[in-house]
């Protein structure tokens, strides 16, 4: 009885610390156990994101050469000013804010410090992005002043991409985003040859950010990124450039204009642009005026504000030479010619006959000359631009054939240029081009009714006189290391041989017919072969449709080396044909490229024995147009103003000047004055009062004018006081004070009188 | 035998061998100590400074200014509190079993004076004094051990009743959780009703009557849960349970913490003194969380040995009680060591996310003065009783 009443204890006691054992420690244990051994990775990885902070080590990011190793794009050092609200004392807050935004004028204001200053739970905010040295070194002598060191302000080092030409290139450049990494363009494509590796020193901190004492760090070296070397020449870009500039503002351009200057051998773009452009430094500003007027009419900070801006920001930022397809018109001819020209399909001397109207199961087809081309051979065809010729081609080519040569010369695929948002064109299957009935093939024949991209269309067309090879286009040709050492060379890439050699030789003679004696002309540029194709078409796509008018050129052509393609969207035409503004535009490129490329010009024997020319009456003609007459001609041509159309030039019309001799075009209203006071140029030698009439902007005309003789102005007219206006006349009479001395450099004749640039 | 020593006194009075010898409070006529609970305790006294200062420097230098704040104070009551645990094994504990409705009235007193001091989040548990802080939860867990064994002694034979088995104890342990759960403090009151039931089963009270009260608490439970909100808040604070990780930034923080500690800790430990965790990730790893810094400086086997230690304790205090000649001292004993049993294994619960988070603090480790000089004493009580057992002595 006792000792069952006492076991009766102990028994209980035992349970109870059996209880105690097994499901008390004996959870212990194997709580410990999931934790430390079959979780302890995971879980032990999770502690190490917290408990590591990694300092990025910034890479630097590479540069963007052009091919003459010009950096177009390079990233320099700069200073982000950052405050930390919550240590800001603030008492002394507005003394600081104060000399920070003064220290900081224009980057920031005072307002805006203050208001930052305000989020009082915040460690870390930014209140100047993008400081350069002298203003950094200011700031920290200001806040680490040994009598009053401010607390709460702090700079970071970060890096700043600098485009250097400004809006240069910027559609193949694009530009990078806040945090370095490229966002369009080049930048973007190129993003992870140029950024290198950041590097980072991995330490172990406290929650509140401390180094915890004793613990390790680690350092992860940052590999700076590489440069890349372009194709792309700045000097071509920029010619390019501005000629597109000068067209966009002399045609009155709507939409766009794009152009491509390409080596034909090798498929390198010596540059490519898109107008208007952007400036890379600051890609979010608006710069074509259509965008602003547009976004002018909705209320700013508007949801329709906002989200149009984006679409335009967007716009402003496409390369529309890559990513926007266009119905190519009569350039396409060059194709269709091709393909019949390489099956032998046609000869030279074949005979087409236009009646202006062709018809084709229940649709006319007109010509775009009224009266019809009547007869003309095949290489009158070109030079036409005859759509009924085109269309009995495209029919003896059959649409299964031109189909299968429109996909061998790329029009159905992107070309692979190593730009980001190519996107090709698009026009009828096989099967709708095999059709019967064949309107599909008609109008696809003479580059209607399908559409490509600039891209595509200058190396297809480009092709058809390199001997036939569709080349791969590219715009970086080498890969540097951060050192300079060349770690990647592009080699050229052959796509296919599209057409024969023999083929690509007629093709030759059919562009260069269209320059030389075709609706190309306004393209020539003395002493060089040219060669190409005009383009005109209506946008299908719309309702009033617009034009877009386009030529493809190719010099020299015994020998094609560039290419270049221009198109212009929606210009204002008086008349509509893409030989008279977009083939003037590529011939004044040319004009400049090639001299500079270092092409030989060969004059004929005609332009050589040409030694002097007449003035033309240059007034209200488009600027390119212009200069595409007095080329033509033999002058040279100054601009002054940034306009489009010539408003006043000198000397005047009818004038006989010596070949080469410079005449000055007006296409500002601002750089002309009516007001100019006539000075008293008599006495003076005909020199001298050449160099003062032609410096106010005025013409002179010399009479009695002697070579050879020392000679001075003896009266002019108007009377001095006159007030004239820029590119008014003024009558010289000149009368020979000695016979005898031979010419002098002072002596005034009519064909070194323009030695003077006028001012402006 | 201890049942041939022990059994004897049914009235569970002094035990046989004092039944001749007069009361005396101190207690010089009885055998030593027993040497491997005394070793147990100072062992997991000594490693429980170790780790405190460990766990506590990062947090003492950035709070206090002080790295050693947390660990001078620490050790200034750890030595108060060995040399207290050592008189009390020399005072005869009986004493306890006299003064055991006293002690209880001044704990009821104290745990009503707790409502006199200003609350520390939303919470009044302490009596401020200008020396040291205590908590009388802190007594009543020991009040209870006493006068359960106290009662369980004198209602000896008649435990299985209701009457004598469940009728004393029910007010005693109503009035003092009522006390408690009003301060509010959870844990303490959870910890007060199951010391008073292990201290009713192992007196001898009839099982039913604790099945009978598991129904009654599942019903409350039940019940609580159709106040409006409960369910909503009861919910919430399961999901953070169940996944501390759904809520890192809130509810789940600190037990996410411990866990990336424990984890941390791998099989090895990333040695002493080198935990992360402790960097003021883990917020106050000083106090109820210390263990998941052991877990990370010591890894798993250290961990585990930390744990074998307080089980052979709670062994040791066990076979103490099971072999005191005394009922009364064996009560006490065996109540004492579940008491330091309970919290160690309630405490690593809550660290380890085994079940929701309580605030127990984890015997020997955690850093609390008065608490520390408090659990000392009871260990001294323990091995007071263990000088009255029939186990051998070294």
């Amino acid at each position: 009885m006792k000792k069952a009443t006492q076991s009766r204890t102990v028994v209980r006691m035992y349970v109870v610390l059996l209880l105690f054992l097994v499901c008390g420690f004996g959870v212990l244990f194997f709580q410990l156990f999931m934790l430390q051994i079959v979780r302890g990775e995971e879980l032990q990885q999770r502690a190490m994101n917290q408990q590591t902070r990694a300092n990025i080590l910034g890479a630097s990011r590479g540069i963007i050469f052009d091919r003459n190793m010009n950096p177009l794009a390079e990233s320099t050092t700069v200073w982000n000013i950052c405050i930390s609200p919550a240590e800001l004392d603030q008492d002394t807050l507005d003394h600081v804010a104060g000399r920070l935004a003064e220290i900081l004028a224009p980057h920031t204001d005072k307002e805006r410090i203050l208001a930052a200053a305000e989020r009082r739970n915040t460690f870390y905010w930014v209140i100047a992005r993008g400081v350069d040295r002298t203003l950094v070194d200011e700031v920290l002598a200001f806040i680490t002043d040994p009598e009053a060191p401010v607390r709460g302000v702090f700079t970071e080092q970060t890096t700043r991409r600098n485009y250097r030409y400004g809006r240069l290139a910027s559609s193949i450049l694009g530009f990078t985003n806040s945090d370095g990494d490229g966002a369009y363009g080049l930048e973007a494509f190129y993003n992870r040859v140029l950024s290198g590796t950041p590097g980072r020193v991995v330490s172990t901190r406290d929650a509140k950010g401390a180094p915890m004492p004793l613990m390790y760090s680690q350092l992860y070296a940052a590999e700076d990124g590489n440069s890349i070397v372009l194709t792309i020449d700045e000097t071509v870009q920029h010619f390019l450039e501005r000629h597109l500039e000068t067209a966009v503002i002399e045609h009155n351009i709507q939409q766009f204009a794009t152009g491509i200057v390409m080596n034909v051998r090798t498929g390198e773009i010596l540059a490519m642009a898109t107008m208007p452009d952007f400036d890379p430094n600051d890609p979010f500003t608006l710069t074509n005026p259509h965008a602003i007027e547009r976004l002018s009419h909705e209320r700013e900070d508007s949801d329709a504000f906002i989200e149009l801006r984006q679409n335009l920001r967007f716009d402003q930022w496409r390369n529309r030479a890559i990513s926007d397809p266009y119905e190519p018109g009569s350039v396409f001819k060059l194709i269709t010619a091709a393909v019949a020209v390489d099956n032998n399909l046609v000869s030279l001397n074949d005979q087409f006959v236009c009646n202006h109207v062709f018809r084709v199961s229940d649709t006319d087809f007109h010509c775009w000359q009224r009266r019809g081309h009547g007869n003309q051979n095949f290489m009158e065809t070109m030079q036409n631009s005859c759509n009924p010729a085109y269309i009995m081609i495209g029919q003896r080519i059959g649409g299964g054939l031109l189909y299968d040569y429109i996909e061998k010369f790329g029009l159905r695929e992107v070309t692979g240029i190593d730009l980001p948002g190519e996107a090709p064109g698009i026009g009828h299957t096989r099967a709708m081009l095999s059709r019967e009935g064949r309107v599909e093939l008609a109008s696809t024949s003479f580059g209607q009714s399908m559409t490509v991209t600039p891209i595509q269309m200058i190396t297809s067309s480009a092709a058809t006189v390199n001997g036939g090879y569709l080349m791969e286009p590219f715009v970086v040709r080498q890969v540097l290391d951060p050192v300079g050492n060349v770690i990647q060379t592009r080699q050229p890439t052959v796509r296919r041989q599209v057409i024969s050699h023999e083929a690509s030789d007629i093709m030759r003679q059919l562009a260069h017919a269209v320059v030389a004696d075709g609706s190309g002309r306004l393209s020539a540029v003395p002493g060089f072969e040219i060669g190409g194709k005009t383009g005109t078409s209506q946008k299908l796509d719309q309702i009033d449709a617009g034009h877009i008018l386009s030529f493809v050129g190719f010099a020299p052509m015994d020998d094609p080396q560039i290419a270049i393609l221009v198109t212009l969207d929606e210009p204002e035409l008086d008349n509509v044909f893409g030989s008279v503004i977009a083939a003037p535009v590529v011939g004044a490129v040319f004009n400049e490229v090639l001299p500079y490329l270092g092409i030989q010009p060969h004059f004929t024997a005609e332009e050589l024995a040409r030694t002097e020319a007449i003035v033309p009456n240059l007034a209200n003609m488009g600027l390119h147009e212009a200069q595409s007459v007095l080329r033509n001609r033999g002058l040279d041509a100054r601009v002054i103003g940034n306009g489009g159309t010539v408003l006043r030039q000198i000397p005047i019309a009818g004038q006989r000047m010596n070949r080469g001799s410079t005449v000055f075009l007006y296409t500002e209203e601002e750089v002309l004055s009516d007001n100019i006071t006539l000075p008293d140029v008599r006495g003076l030698t005909p020199h001298e009062a050449n160099t003062r009439l032609v410096g106010m902007g005025l013409n002179i005309e010399l009479r009695g004018a002697v070579d050879g003789a020392v000679s001075v102005v003896a009266d002019q007219w108007p009377l001095p006081g006159e007030v004239m206006a820029t590119g008014d006349l003024v009558v010289l009479h000149i009368n020979v004070v000695q016979e005898e001395v031979v010419q002098t450099e002072g002596a005034i004749t009519a064909d070194n009188y323009q030695a003077v640039v006028p001012a402006g | 035998m201890a049942g041939e020593a022990a059994g004897r006194d049914m009235q569970g009075r002094l035990s046989a061998p004092q039944k001749r010898v007069r009361f005396s409070l101190f207690n010089i006529k009885a055998g030593g100590v027993d040497l491997t609970f005394l070793i147990l305790v100072m062992l997991l006294l000594s490693i429980g400074l170790v780790m405190l200062f460990s766990a506590s420097y990062p947090n003492a230098l950035y709070y206090r200014g002080n790295s050693f704040f947390f660990i001078i104070n620490q050790l200034v009551f750890a030595v108060a509190g060995v040399v207290l645990m050592m008189l009390v094994t020399t005072v005869n504990y009986k004493v306890l079993q006299k003064f055991a409705w006293p002690i209880m009235w001044v704990t009821v007193a104290l745990l009503a004076a707790v409502f006199a001091f200003p609350a520390i989040n939303n919470a009044q548990r302490w009596i401020h004094t200008p020396f040291f802080n205590i908590q009388p939860s802190e007594i009543a867990k020991f009040a209870v051990v006493i006068l359960f064994a106290k009662i369980a002694v004198k209602n000896y034979d008649k435990m299985h009743t209701f009457r004598y088995g469940v009728q004393p104890f029910l007010p005693i342990l109503l009035i003092l959780s009522g006390l408690i759960v009003m301060q509010p403090h959870l844990s303490g009151t959870i910890l007060v009703l199951a010391i008073g039931a292990i201290m009713m089963i192992c007196g001898g009270t009839n099982m039913k009557w604790f099945v009978f009260a598991a129904l009654l608490g599942i019903a409350g439970i039940a019940g609580l849960i159709m106040v409006p909100g409960m369910l909503e808040h009861a919910t919430v604070r399961l999901a953070t349970w169940q996944d501390p990780f759904s809520d890192p930034r809130g509810a789940g923080f600190q037990t996410i913490q411990s866990l990336l500690a424990i984890g941390s800790g791998g099989l090895m430990g990333v040695g002493i003194g080198n935990s992360r965790q402790k960097f003021l990730y883990l917020p106050e790893p000083q106090n109820d969380f210390i263990f998941s810094i052991v877990s990370e400086e010591l890894g798993f086997i250290g961990a585990s040995l930390i744990i074998l230690l307080f089980a052979l304790l709670v062994w040791r205090g066990f076979v103490i009680g099971m072999r005191c000649r005394d009922r009364f001292g064996s009560l006490v004993a065996v109540g004492l060591t579940a008491q330091v049993g309970l919290q160690t294994v309630l405490n690593i619960m809550v660290v380890t996310n085994t079940i929701p988070n309580t605030g127990v603090s984890l015997p020997f480790f955690s850093y609390g003065g008065s608490s520390l000089v408090m659990l000392l004493c009871q260990m001294g009580v323990v091995l007071a009783i263990s000088r009255q057992t029939t186990m051998e002595k070294s």
